[in-house]
């Protein structure tokens, strides 16, 4: 076990290593930054001393290693436009990002579990049919359109819900709903299929034949055994939805980091943008790493590989 | 043939969803017909499969013969015409059967042309990271050992990127067009491949016949050839279908952003991202190229589960 | 499992109860909620280059002196009144009574330490193109001071009474940039009360702002608020989660203007859009270089039409390379190209490209209006083809490599005198696309402080740019603001939204 642990461990290392390299070199390579921080009506003149005070013309390996050096402290650096430091505005951020993915998970299992059981419950029953189709559609639901249409009816229309923005917490029921309709086939699947092979089984036709209540062999027994998977879904479901925040953030205004991401990859705000990709990178790398520990845990057999 | 086809079409029978409708007497099972005449009739039987077929193909052709089917340029302007509404709307007029956009350019040509953006740039990042990954997966399988670890670690890096942060940042680098949009996803999506090529392979690799075959002396490219892809290529049609809606949503998405495709190309995503800023008051802008979208990826989709129903029915559920 | 099946509903309808009306607006809490795409970096005026920056310096700061939005005239401020010494110098009498938000005195020290602290190269000042004149401070006595020019610099008192404000010494000895970045501290007619970057900033009426002063405010409370789409802005503003947006599309102004309960203005401001044409060759031997052709692109524009149906009526055609109003502008004698395709075709087929040619066209913001002009170039056969940058990449590539046909637009940092504009495209910089000697001539001619000179020197200088048609200069931009009609605001044309004089009705 030890020995599994270590080398998970040492190759999820090596993995935000090589994140850290590609977020570096991929924003270093587009336009120059000096011109962006001088403004629309600057001159010339003013775009060379801005380039000079701000030590832009340093050679990009040096860059990167003082970049690194500094990053591994905790400091990521200031952003080249608002007067604070990377991880500030991290912080600042993080959490309406957090919030929105949460509730998106959330409202992702809250519909697509029970939909789930209902339809393995009632395999090619009317529920199972529409659990299916509502699966289907939501796949091909475009998200950005979709939170469009969310704002339209119940922001506009029928005023039920805010806007825009992250004030309260009811600014941010729209855009989990729109963040995380989009898992919530994925994850009903799964909950189908398993509670229908746990349903299947030996032990819960033995618990029938027990004489069990059915309510208890389905909750105790058979969702038990089926839920494990799905939490583990949900979890990497989670790592992509703050990955993914980005559209919903920018549609609903929310001051997340995808929304962050977005407006300084537009601006070319190399620090903001490294820092948001490889914080988001390293959550995926813990995510997946306790998502592996956990399943070895639970079935050794795994612990070969 | 390989042995498994037949495995697969006799054990599937028994499960496909739609017996009853059909009526197939059991007394055809018995007989054994040959695998075309099942794999047909499997086919025709799946309903959401002939629907989404339909939709599909009608769409391919009016992307295919979008100048003839268009009645307008579609980049076309007249500022005189701007915005206006649809034909079922009061003020609308069949000249312009769905209305204008705020350029006054006629928005069902606009609408005609977005099909083939949408299934140029799907098909076309689908090649790109299908033979990507295909190579990789085919080569980590095969070759197991050091190349297997380089591969996986790629592998394990890429699911750890964000698709989409990656994805603007690159053509916020490159600069947005048609083909940056194309190789960025083509290098992006390459993981599903990837996955399934080198566990299928794996698994075929450490069948009798292929060691036999690497035994007697079989070049490895012909192995690879004349015996792991055509029994994997089922798993590639499923997942190539996935990968394009993947990729037509990925590109509406970041042309919705506007780091993707580049006005005044007619995109589907751009015209939403276009029309937002009119939908409290021309709602049309926005629900037309929007549905358009969700209605190509739907049959895609559809293709992709039918396609999975139909080639390997036992895996259903 | 139980439980948490029983969570999610629960938690749905907490949050639902925690749901409070959509931000606070309005007139009956005396909260003026405003809109804008983008918010600055830093709200310290010195260390942004955005406009909303600089609209929400000059609610938090005063500049020495002040200019009346409808005469152009200078009122007092800080200051009482000011002198020129000589082209490099000019002295301000200040006010004894004025103190700042947190309390400290103003006085002369605070003005030496701010104009010192902007000629300083290692502050990093920001906002380069409003500073960079500024050679220093010099006290005279407690409530006299001098200001020193680097050179002659005639438009200096544009910027000493509009974007150059006082900042409090003590204050910013003590607290810093980061201070001042985080909890700014001014003498203007609205406190900072709440600085959250990315979410809002909220500006609080100052009472004891200075007696008699032009920036009274009225308005108890100032809210900004960040939202980029244009769609939302608009769908915050109908269900009332603002109270005022700008920059609003004419489409979309047209169609508000009818809705009951909102008001829609629309206000000219001193930017000006522009093709400029790559006469110096700079890019390459390109029909550009031939005067004809420059001369038929100016025929070939229908001005009239993209300015009433993509800006608005407030808009005004252009004739000369700068805004009327600012200071030397003078384009009676100007060369006036009409809207006429035929000459422009004849002209093509003089200058030898009879059946048109191809072109680069880059561009920056503005698409729509870009786009038709594309469609008009076409008509006379010149096939422009687009390159869409930002802002930073068209400028780098504009003053690197040289276009053929770029779009352009120059707000001239609203300041009303002409050196703002024709300074930075006709004065030889790397911006300058002509390079011509005679036109850098005149306008070096006119650093001088006699102005009857400068008159004179600028209206040659712009007889010059239009007869060789370095430009084509299109019209002026207009803004469509839009607001809830309890609020009794008027714009200007500085694009400066003045929220102090702002009232309810």
């Amino acid at each position: 076990m030890l020995n599994f642990m270590t080398k998970r461990l040492f190759v999820a290392a090596l993995v935000a290593f090589t994140v850290s390299v590609i977020a570096f070199s991929l924003l270093r390579l587009s336009g120059d930054l000096a011109t962006m921080i001088a403004g629309e009506d600057a001159s010339a003149q003013d775009i060379e001393i801005i380039r000079e005070q701000y030590g832009l013309n340093k050679p990009y390996h040096l860059q990167y290693l003082d970049w690194l050096g500094d990053g591994v402290q905790g400091d990521l650096g200031e952003s080249m436009f608002y007067p604070e430091e990377v991880t500030a505005l991290i912080k600042d951020r993080l959490p309406n990002t957090l919030t929105l993915a949460g509730l998106g998970v959330l409202f992702a299992m809250g519909l697509a579990i029970p939909m789930g059981v209902i339809a393995a419950l009632r395999p090619d029953s009317w529920v199972d049919r529409t659990a299916l189709t509502i699966a289907v559609l939501g796949q091909a639901l475009p998200g950005f359109w979709f939170a469009l249409m969310l704002m339209f009816v119940f922001g506009l229309f029928l005023r039920w819900l805010p806007i825009s923005g992250n004030e309260t917490l009811a600014h941010f029921i729209l855009p989990a709903i729109s963040l995380g309709y989009y898992s919530t086939p994925a994850v009903m699947r799964l909950t189908r299929t398993g509670m229908l092979e746990v349903l299947n089984s030996d032990y819960i036709r033995t618990a029938h034949a027990k004489g069990l209540p059915t309510f208890v062999i389905l909750f105790k027994h058979a969702l038990r055994n089926a839920i494990i998977p799905v939490v583990a879904l949900s979890s990497v479901q989670f790592g992509n939805m703050l990955g993914g925040s980005v559209v919903t953030e920018t549609v609903f205004q929310i001051q997340g980091i995808g929304h962050l991401a977005w407006e300084s990859i537009s601006r070319n705000d190399f620090p903001v943008v490294q820092a948001v990709l490889l914080l988001v990178a390293c959550f995926y790398i813990v995510l997946v790493l306790l998502g592996d520990l956990l399943n070895a845990w639970l079935d050794p057999r795994l612990r070969v590989t | 043939m390989p042995p498994s086809d037949t495995k697969v079409a006799g054990k599937g029978l028994g499960s496909l969803p739609d017996d009853d409708d059909r009526g197939v007497p059991s007394v055809e099972s018995v007989m054994q017909p040959d695998a075309f005449t099942m794999f047909s009739r499997r086919v025709i039987g799946h309903r959401s499969f002939m629907v989404a077929a339909i939709i599909m193909i009608t769409l391919i052709i009016v992307a295919l013969f979008a100048p003839v089917l268009a009645p307008h340029d579609p980049l076309g302007q007249d500022l005189d015409r701007r915005l206006m509404p649809p034909v079922w709307n009061e003020a609308g007029s069949w000249t312009h059967p769905l209305g204008t956009d705020m350029m006054g350019r006629d928005y069902l040509s606009r609408l005609i042309y977005g099909a083939r953006v949408s299934l140029i740039i799907g098909f076309s990042a689908m090649m790109i990271s299908g033979v990507l990954g295909t190579v990789m997966g085919v080569c980590a399988g095969y070759f197991g050992g050091k190349v297997d670890m380089v591969i996986t670690f790629l592998l394990t890096t890429r699911l750890t990127l964000p698709v989409i942060m990656v994805a603007l940042a690159l053509v916020a680098v490159v600069g947005g067009s048609l083909n940056t949009v194309i190789l960025v996803l083509g290098f992006l999506l390459w993981d599903r491949f990837t996955v399934v090529m080198r566990s299928a392979t794996m698994q075929i690799r450490n069948l009798d016949y292929i060691r036999a075959a690497n035994a007697i002396g079989c070049s490895t490219r012909r192995i690879i050839f004349s015996e792991i892809m055509p029994n994997v290529l089922g798993s590639l049609l499923v997942i190539a279908t996935f990968e394009i809606a993947h990729s037509i949503l990925l590109e509406a998405a970041l042309s919705f952003l506007g780091l993707g495709v580049q006005p005044p190309t007619p995109s589907w995503g751009l015209m939403v991202s276009e029309g937002k800023d009119y939908m409290l008051f021309d709602p049309y802008l926005v629900m037309l190229p929007g549905f358009a979208i969700f209605l190509l990826v739907l049959a895609i989709n559809l293709l992709g589960d039918g396609a999975r129903d139909i080639l390997a029915p036992e895996n259903r559920n | 499992m139980k439980i948490k099946h029983l969570a999610i509903p629960a938690a749905m309808a907490a949050a639902l109860a925690l749901s409070t009306p959509p931000a606070e607006a309005g007139k009956s809490d005396d909260t003026l909620t405003w809109i804008s795409n983008s918010e600055p970096d830093n709200i310290d005026i010195y260390y942004n280059t955005l406009r909303e920056g600089l609209i929400l310096g000059r609610h938090i700061w005063d500049a020495l002196m002040e200019i009346d939005p409808k005469t152009g005239e200078f009122q007092p401020s800080l200051a009482k009144s000011y002198k020129w010494i000589d082209d490099k110098t000019i002295e301000f009498d200040l006010r004894e009574d004025i103190v700042f938000h947190n309390g400290e005195k103003f006085d002369a020290d605070d003005v030496v330490f701010t104009l010192n602290y902007l000629a300083d190269p290692n502050n990093k000042v920001k906002a380069l193109s409003r500073t960079k004149f500024i050679a220093g401070g010099e006290k005279v006595s407690q409530y006299k001071v001098r200001a020193k020019l680097k050179y002659p610099f005639p438009a200096a008192m544009q910027y000493f009474a509009s974007v150059i404000v006082i900042y409090p010494n003590e204050y910013y000895a003590k607290a810093g940039p980061k201070g001042m970045a985080t909890k700014p501290v001014g003498t203007g007619p609205y406190k900072v009360t709440e600085v959250t970057y990315g979410k809002r900033f909220v500006l609080e009426k100052n009472e004891n702002y200075m007696k008699g002063g032009p920036k009274t405010p009225s308005i108890g409370k100032l809210v900004f608020r960040r939202i980029e789409e244009r769609g939302t802005q608009m769908a915050e503003l109908l269900s009332g989660g603002a109270d005022w947006i700008w920059r609003v599309p004419p489409d979309l102004a047209q169609r508000l203007d009818g809705r009951k309960g909102f008001q829609v203005t629309q206000g000219e401001t001193m930017r000006i859009g522009f093709l400029i044409l790559g006469a110096s060759g700079k890019a390459g031997d390109h029909p550009m270089t031939n005067l004809k052709v420059r001369r038929a692109i100016n025929y070939a524009l229908d001005r009239d039409k993209i300015r009433k149906t993509l800006m608005g009526e407030a808009s005004r055609i252009i004739h000369a390379a700068c805004f009327p109003t600012q200071f030397g502008c003078i384009d009676d004698n100007v060369k006036r190209y009409e809207y006429n395709p035929e000459k422009a075709k004849a002209l093509l087929k003089e200058a030898g490209f009879e059946k048109g040619f191809e072109a680069e066209f880059v561009a920056y913001r503005d698409r729509p209006i870009a786009e038709a002009i594309i469609g008009q170039l076409r008509r006379v056969g010149i096939t422009a083809k687009m390159t869409y940058l930002k802002a930073g990449a068209y400028r780098e590539l504009r003053r690197k490599k040289g276009v053929e046909i770029a779009f352009g637009t120059w707000g001239s940092s609203s300041i009303n005198d002409i050196t703002a504009i024709a300074g930075n495209w006709f004065q030889g910089s790397s911006d300058d696309n002509a390079q011509d000697k005679t036109v850098i001539d005149l306008l070096n001619q006119g650093n001088t402080t006699d102005q009857e000179v400068r008159k004179k020197v600028y209206a040659q200088a712009f007889e010059r740019i239009a007869d060789q048609a370095y430009w084509a200069p299109l019209f002026s931009w207009v803004y469509n603001y839009a607001y809830v009609d309890e609020l009794d605001f008027t714009p200007s044309a500085d694009e400066i939204p003045r929220f102090w004089a702002a009232k309810w009705k």
